[in-house]
Order: C-alpha cells, then structure tokens, then sequence
C-alpha cells in the first residue's frame, strides 16, 4: 500500500492523515459550540 | 548564492517580526496582556502560536535527521503528534485548562497547579523545574539556530548566538505573550509555506509519493551489516521488535515526545490565551493540518533523503552526512545537505527563514515561560498583596532566564545537546503529567497525592538520566565518575527512555497517595470546576 510493503508503517502514514481529518471534522462539527 | 538577495530577505524578515513585536508593545498595557495575551486571542494565531512553538528546529532539523537513519517508523511520532499532541490536546486538556485556569485566574502553568491543589509548595516547585530544566532545552534550539546561521549567514557562532537571544528577548520583554503570539503567527506561516514546498519538490524529484516510497523500500538491500546489527530492517520497515532501535523509535522518540508534549508549561499556557472553548475548537482545525505539514513532511523528506543520496553519490544518508571535520557520520547534518544539494537555490533561503521562524517562535514561548516562572512563581508577594510593578517583574525574569540559556548556550558540550528536548520533554511528563491530568479530571486527587507525585516523577527521571539511560547517562556523566562506567545496568535499560518507568511510576503514586490523604476542600472543588467561563479580568478586547 502507498508503496510501502511493512502494514506498520503505511497504518502510519494513513493515521497520520486520518487524524488530521479527525482534527478538521471536529472543529467544523463543533464550530459553534461552547462545549 | 546571491548574498545581496540573502541579505534582503532577512532584513525583511527581521523588520516584520519587529514591527509585530511593537504592535505587541503598543498593546500590553496589563500583568494579563504580558501572561495570556490577554486572553481574547483569535483561534488560528492561537493554534499556530502553539503549532510554531511546539515545532522547533530539533523537530525540523534533528528528528528530521534521525527520519534519515531510522526511515518512515518514526510517522509514529507524526501520528502521536497530531491526535495526542493537538486533539486529545485541545478537546480533552486545552478546553478543561481554560474552564479551570479562568474559575482560578489562574495565569501560568505552575500558578494553576498551585492553585487547583491549594499549595504554595506545588507552584513554586513546578517553577522551579522550569526554571532550570526549561534553559536546558531553550540552549538546545539556540545551539541549533547559531549553528545553522553560522553556516548560512556566514556568522560568528558567538555573535549569532547573542544576536538571537537579544532580538527574540526584545519583542517577549516589550511585548510579553502578545508579541510572542502574534510573532508565532507570522512564523508559524513560514513554516507552513517552507514545508509544504519541500513536500512538493522532492516527491516531484523523486517521481511522485508511489515511486519514491518504492525506491526507499529498494534500498533495504543495500543496508549496511552495522544497522541491521541493532535491528534496522529498511526505511520502510519498523525495527527488529525489542532490538535496540525498536527501544529508540518506540520509547525515547514515540513516547518521549509523543506523550511529553501534553505536559509542555509553554503550550499549556497558549490554551488560556482564548476566549472560551469554542475557539479551542476552532483551532483543533488550523493545530491538525499545521503539525501534519511539519514533522509528517519532515519524516517523510528525511527518509526519502536516501532515496536522492543513493541516486546521486551512491551513499545512504547516514553515510553522506559523514562529517569532514570528524570523520563521523551526523544525523543533524542529513537535511541542511538534502536542502543545499538537491533544492534549487531559492528554495534554500526559503528554507532558512523556515528554520529560523521555527527556532524563534519556539524560543520566544521559552524566554515568556522561564521568566514568568522565576518571576510570578518563585517569587510571588504574598497571596493577597501584588508586586507593585508586576510588568517590571515579569521583565526582569525575562533577563534572569535569557542569561542563563546563553551561558549555556557557550558552555554545553555538543554532546549534550541531542538529549536536551527529549530529557526536558520526559521530565516534563513524569513530574507534571499526572498531578495535571487528575487536576483536571478527577476530584478525589489530593495535594499529598500531587505533591509525591512530581517528587517520585522527577526523581525517577533524574535517577535514570543520571545512572540508567547511557544517551543521558555518558552526556552528564555522573555515574562514569562515581562508579567508573558510563551506565549502571546493561541492555535494554541503556535504551530504556526514562518517562516508560518514571510516568507509570509517578501516576499509580497520584492515586495510591491521594486514595489515603484528605480530600481537597469541596468549596475549592466547586470553585474549580463550575462551567462559567469569565472573561479574564482586566482584558482589553483585540
């Protein structure tokens, strides 16, 4: 995957990624919330 | 190199940074515009106050290095760094600490522990470890800029060394955490821009992600006998489990930082700079994409530095960055080499305003921290009195902290200096990690609980720093002195990272302690965690 044949590190470079977008998501769905 | 043009780009540099430290100046008018700016920051320059501060050149240039010898396994860090160090950051610390700081006015990180346990012992000893451990790690990024100035300006180490300290002192003394913020905003960008080129650039070079990901998985076959020795199986493999790299990516750079990030008194400090929660919100979005772009790009160029090396001299990077001078090969060299001898020569200065926004702005929170320290918390009036001049204090603190971390700057041995962030992230989080964390979140946790906690914390990270860890152990040398050999115990406590035994250590002490001591007082504990926010006293709006 991603040219990376070890599943520990493509995860880890997809993970990456992934909570990236988890930060950007969040702060959209709670833009307005004083929460 | 076109030294006219060079010269040009930093006097522009230097002149905008200026310029945002006297619009700080015009503005701080009050003790809270010096400590929280405030505290009605916006939440993109709060996040890139935090992001540019967190990310210093030894994250840049030192762990982007260390991506050259141990390949793509340390984008565990990058993961670490981006869901610990800024969403479970923010969410879950950052938007707690405000609720909590502000019901507790309470200003620095000390002053909040001190007052969430109700002890004068617990602000003025975490203090006291920032004040001297914290100089530590500010003399590491400032060895690390001088160096790198020294080579691309062409400058005396020593002249570059105060040329630093004096310009990034003036803007914190004049314009406290405001000319700190708003500088790391302009910084942060920089950085931002910087590293979002490199990306670009050597995927292009290299002929796109798949190619140059397949061509650093290639090289595994030229891997030499000495690495594989110590577990290193490629660039885009994890290390031999419990070999002694696995021990080095997995405890020292994974867990050291990953987790000692949460624990940072100059980060945590940025969270009581807003408004209320919503901003911390707002910012998770700006503090996820800006800590992606700076050590996820840095890890994957610095691996994928092999890739050009072999292509053009026939070397790995450990091996290119041979220093002539020693003789020795030197990770910090893997990724100023890539810059000046892969990227086109524009891209070099953009890559050194890159390095100097990242050591700026993460010198600057240092200076704000070690002098509030020194001067709010270690030598506080009495409750209830306030200084008479508090902005002079927080100024002369500043001074205090500025002349030690350029004495160290002269004086640490270049061995020392590797170890410098880790050790301050590590006793970081073994000594202040818990008490915090229970601060937060849990109501039973008792002052007697908090305050063996950070003894047990500190004393366990010195302990193994001292005697145990041979990366610690053989720089400061105390056992070599005392026992006549460098570390005490032999593989795997020589790779063993001090925070994997000195955090469990100091967490199961916050609980068994606090479980059979007195309770803090239950007003206390209403004051602490009722949800009003209060905008803080005596702020004036941006």
């Amino acid at each position: 995957m991603l040219g990376i044949p070890d599943p520990q590190i493509w995860l880890a470079y997809l993970l990456c990624l992934l909570s990236a977008g988890l930060c950007v998501a969040y702060g959209a769905v709670k833009w307005n919330s004083h929460d | 190199m076109n030294s006219a043009l060079l010269y040009v780009i930093v006097a522009l540099y230097v002149a905008a940074v200026a310029g945002l430290g006297y619009l700080a100046y015009s503005r701080t008018k009050s003790d809270k515009d010096y400590l929280i700016a405030g505290g009605n920051v916006h939440p993109v320059l709060m996040a890139l106050a935090y992001g540019s501060t967190f990310i210093s050149t030894s994250a840049i240039v030192g762990f982007g290095g260390n991506a050259g010898l141990f390949g793509m396994s340390l984008l565990w860090l990058t993961f670490a760094n981006i869901f610990v160090g800024i969403f479970l950051a923010f969410v879950f610390f950052g938007k707690k600490t405000l609720v909590v700081g502000r019901n507790l006015d309470a200003q620095t990180f000390p002053e909040f522990l001190g007052r969430r346990y109700h002890s004068a012992f617990i602000q003025k000893y975490a203090a006291a470890i920032i004040a001297i451990a914290m100089p530590l790690y500010a003399a590491a990024v400032m060895i690390g800029a001088s160096r790198f100035l020294e080579q691309t300006l062409r400058i005396n180490y020593n002249v570059a060394v105060l040329v630093f300290a004096v310009f990034v002192a003036a803007y914190v003394m004049t314009g406290g955490l405001k000319g700190v913020v708003y500088t790391d905003a302009l910084q942060g960008t920089i950085m931002f821009v910087g590293m979002a080129l490199l990306l670009v650039m050597t995927y292009a070079k290299l002929g796109g992600p798949l190619a140059a990901h397949q061509a650093l998985t290639g090289l595994a076959a030229k891997l030499p006998e000495s690495l594989a020795a110590k577990g290193h199986q490629g660039w885009t493999s994890m290390p031999a489990f419990l070999s002694e790299y696995w021990w080095v990516v997995v405890s020292t750079i994974v867990m050291g930082v990953g987790i000692g990030v949460l624990a940072q008194p100059q980060l945590i400090v940025r969270y009581l700079t807003v408004k209320s929660p919503r901003e911390l919100n707002r910012a998770v979005v700006v503090g996820g994409i800006f800590i992606l772009m700076m050590t996820g790009v840095a890890f994957v160029v610095g691996a994928l530095t092999n890739v050009y090396f072999d292509q053009t001299v026939g070397k790995i990077s450990l091996m290119a960055s041979v220093d002539p001078a020693t003789g020795k090969p030197n990770v910090d060299r893997i990724i100023p080499l890539y810059i000046n001898s892969a990227m086109p020569v524009w891209f070099t200065y953009v890559f050194m305003l890159t390095l100097i926004s990242a050591a700026m702005s993460t010198l600057s929170g240092q200076f704000h921290v070690i002098g509030t320290s020194i001067s709010r918390d270690l030598y506080q009036p009495k409750s209830g009195q306030t200084a008479r001049d508090p902005l002079l204090l927080n100024r002369l603190g500043l001074v205090a902290g500025l002349v030690i971390t350029v004495w160290l700057s002269f004086k640490l041995p270049a061995g020392i200096i590797a170890v410098a962030t880790a050790i301050f992230f590590g006793v970081c989080a073994a000594a202040f990690l818990p008490a915090y964390a229970a601060g937060l979140y849990w109501k039973r946790a008792t002052r007697a609980g908090a305050i063996a906690s950070m003894l047990v914390g500190s004393a366990t990270s010195l302990f193994m720093l001292m005697f145990t860890y041979a990366k610690g152990s053989a720089s400061l040398g105390v056992a070599q002195a005392l026992f006549g050999k460098p570390a005490l115990f032999a593989f795997p406590w020589t790779v063993v990272d001090p925070i994997v035994i000195a955090l469990p250590l100091s967490s199961v002490t916050m609980v068994v302690v606090s479980l059979v001591t007195e309770p803090v007082e239950q007003g206390l504990l209403n004051r602490c965690f009722q949800k009003k926010i209060l905008a803080p006293a005596g702020a004036a709006a941006e």
